[in-house]
């Protein structure tokens, strides 16, 4: 027997379909028989899910959420920390002179200017 | 009613679980089997026919019949093995017995004995995807193009894959060779 065939005989032999382990395979049907895992929808079935627009019992939720943006945007425009009437007096608008005065003026301790 | 394999998946990719439990009837035994060649291990092939079949039912809507589901089955087998054993280092399992020759005395027996479980060792420290192609072509009697569906892989990747098993075998049983021959 050359070293071929001798190779060839032992693998055949060793690697050869066992015979069915019957206690196994009822071991793995009976594992099987419990309530199985949801399938996997069919892949052409996707575009159309996507493509599936229901805008209709949306509305109610865009209303909502346009009522919400407008008091949003009203309370944003008048504060919530002063009255609607009082509203144009808390501004105060720094002069030019304030600003020269804020910008170039030496300091007090070393007398450096900016 | 047509109960090929194919009649089958299309009833199972409607939900029918009697569908799924005759196709896992009909071929849990030859992929275990498969799944014990190629991991060594009983416990783990058990898992994997289990994992297997499951996937069957999972993706039964999605299954194309491009190819045979015989072969596709095995493909996923396969590369549950081939995951596998890519996770964990195959553990030799030495438990089962020898095939014991009656025709032989027992310094024959023996030696025999000695050059079987030599062979056994080699067969499983062939890397994984020489040993998925050997068990597939030697065990199950496959063809080059059959394992390389399977695989994933060309009909020479395949020859290359057995080449070097069978070059990785003889290097390691080069000593028992050399005396049997």
């Amino acid at each position: 027997m050359n070293k071929d065939d001798f190779l060839d005989a032992a693998l055949k032999r060793h690697i050869k379909a066992p015979p069915p382990d019957d206690v196994a395979v009822e071991r793995v049907l009976k594992r099987l028989a419990g309530p199985l895992p949801r399938q996997k929808p069919p892949l052409w079935r996707l575009p159309n899910v996507l493509l599936d627009w229901q805008f209709a019992p949306a509305w109610p939720r865009v209303a909502a959420l346009a009522c919400c943006a407008a008091l949003g945007f009203v309370i944003g425009i008048t504060g919530l920390d002063r009255r609607i009437d009082t509203a144009d007096a808390g501004f105060t608008v720094a002069s030019s002179g304030d600003l020269g005065s804020l910008v170039f003026e030496p300091e007090a301790l070393t007398g450096a200017s900016p | 009613m047509d109960d090929s394999d194919e009649a089958l998946m299309a009833r199972v990719a409607r939900g029918d679980e009697q569908a799924f439990r005759t196709l896992a009837g009909r071929h849990v035994p030859a992929m275990l089997g498969v799944a014990r060649r190629i991991l060594g291990n009983a416990a783990d092939a058990e898992d994997v026919a289990q994992e297997a079949m499951l996937r069957v039912w999972t993706n039964a809507p999605r299954w194309q019949p491009l190819a045979q589901f015989r072969t596709w089955l095995t493909r996923v087998v396969v590369n549950l093995c081939l995951d596998r054993k890519r996770r964990a280092p195959w553990v030799a399992l030495e438990a089962a017995g020898d095939i014991v020759d009656p025709s032989l005395g027992p310094g024959d027996k023996a030696e025999s004995d000695e050059r079987e479980r030599l062979v056994k060792a080699a067969i499983a420290e062939l890397p994984a995807r020489q040993r998925a192609a050997i068990t597939l072509s030697y065990g199950d009697g496959m063809s080059n193009a059959q394992v390389a569906e399977i695989l994933g892989t060309s009909v020479s990747a395949v020859e290359t894959l057995l080449i070097r098993g069978k070059q990785n075998m003889r290097r390691a049983l080069d000593s028992v060779i050399d005396k049997d021959a």
